[in-house]
């Protein structure tokens, strides 16, 4: 167990893939005192039971952070910047209405 | 080339009994010490990869007592742990008690180099299931190997680390070369190719690996005295740590004589 230096600090983030051509799930993290035993302590707690294709091991210091509720949850609705947050159902069933009624008058003539 | 057991002569059988027997007891005995550290590593990353590394060697020794099962017409559980432990044939290097975690990188450092150049050698064997199966074995080998020399370079580092490495290494040296110690009937191996090359050969390329690499560290490499030294009975000699260690291992086993689960 840890002796509480500093040494024994450091933090590792792991990420894992599955199979090849998969993403790089983050998986959890492992505590090494430096590059080389992270990797083998990765590859101990995710990688040893034949489970991964390939690991990352990122030093977390190394992460840049963005955690800014200002530039993440912004106050205004902003919904229509999600893909499925613009709603044009009911657009789309009037315009379809416009421009079906005419026509299919027309097909009967 | 043999593909069974069948097609050997039966000095060949016996002989190669004998050296399966000396590389499972190694691996087992190793292992059985090294899972003494499970709960009280250094850290609790390193607790795991101990606990691993450890468990992968006793795998080892597993199928290693299979295949001596084979052989010789025996159960490989009972050979495991049914022998009294005057029976038991792995090197002098493995009567040692764990100690400190500065001596346990030493053995084990002695241990897994020497092992590496001992499962490349009968990666080549004309046996064939001793072959394939070496073969296994290297790939799990190679990561022991890695982490053993990071955590023999660490210790290096630091002066109290180094001097406890350094005396472990004295301590451990004459006991260590006994890993090459002859097999008896090694010649009818040697020459039929079940073992490729003889244990000598295999002690010189080991030292030749190791000991550069020592010196870099400033760690002790084995004395005149520890270099001469018999090893007559260098896989027969037992130690009253190794009488507890078998009475710990044997316990489970021995409390219901043949139990199945």
């Amino acid at each position: 167990m840890s002796d509480g230096s500093p040494s024994h600090d450091r933090v590792w983030e792991v990420f894992r893939q599955e199979a090849e051509g998969d993403p790089m799930i983050h998986s959890g993290n492992v505590r090494a005192p430096d590059e080389e035993l992270a990797l083998h302590y990765a590859r101990e707690f995710y990688g040893r039971r034949q489970e991964s294709n390939r690991l990352w091991v990122v030093a977390r210091e190394a992460i840049t952070e963005l955690d800014d509720p200002d530039l993440l949850k912004p106050p205004f609705d902003r919904s229509f910047k999600r893909p499925g947050g613009y709603l044009i159902k009911h657009k789309l069933e009037a315009a379809k209405a416009r421009a079906g009624a005419p026509a299919a008058g027309e097909g009967h003539e | 080339m043999s593909e069974n057991a069948a097609d050997l002569s039966g000095p060949t059988r016996d002989a190669l009994a004998q050296l399966l027997l000396g590389i499972a007891d190694d691996e087992f005995v190793i292992g059985f010490w090294d899972s003494e550290w499970t709960g009280i590593a250094p850290m609790l990353e390193e607790d795991v990869a101990t606990s691993s590394i450890s468990q992968d060697e006793i795998g080892h020794a597993r199928a290693l007592y299979e295949m001596l099962a084979e052989l010789t017409g025996q159960d490989a559980d009972q050979i495991a742990f049914g022998r009294q432990p005057e029976a038991y044939r792995h090197a002098a290097l493995m009567n040692h008690a764990r100690t400190d975690w500065a001596f346990s990188i030493a053995r084990r450092y002695l241990y897994e180099t020497a092992d590496a150049v001992r499962l490349e050698a009968l990666s080549r064997s004309t046996y064939v299931p001793l072959a394939q199966l070496t073969a296994k074995m290297r790939r799990e080998e190679r990561y022991h190997l890695m982490h053993l020399d990071a955590w023999l370079r660490r210790l290096a580092s630091d002066a109290d680390a180094s001097s406890r490495l350094g005396s472990a290494l004295r301590t451990l040296w004459a006991d260590a070369l006994a890993i090459f110690s002859p097999v008896p009937g090694e010649e009818v191996l040697v020459r039929g190719g079940a073992l490729p090359e003889p244990m000598e050969a295999l002690r010189t390329r080991w030292l030749d690996q190791v000991l550069p690499v020592l010196d870099e560290l400033g760690l002790p490499g084995p004395t005149e005295q520890d270099l001469a030294a018999s090893s007559e009975d260098g896989r027969s000699r037992r130690t009253d740590d190794f009488l507890w260690l078998h009475g710990q291992f044997t316990m489970v086993a021995a409390s219901e004589s043949g139990a199945t689960w």
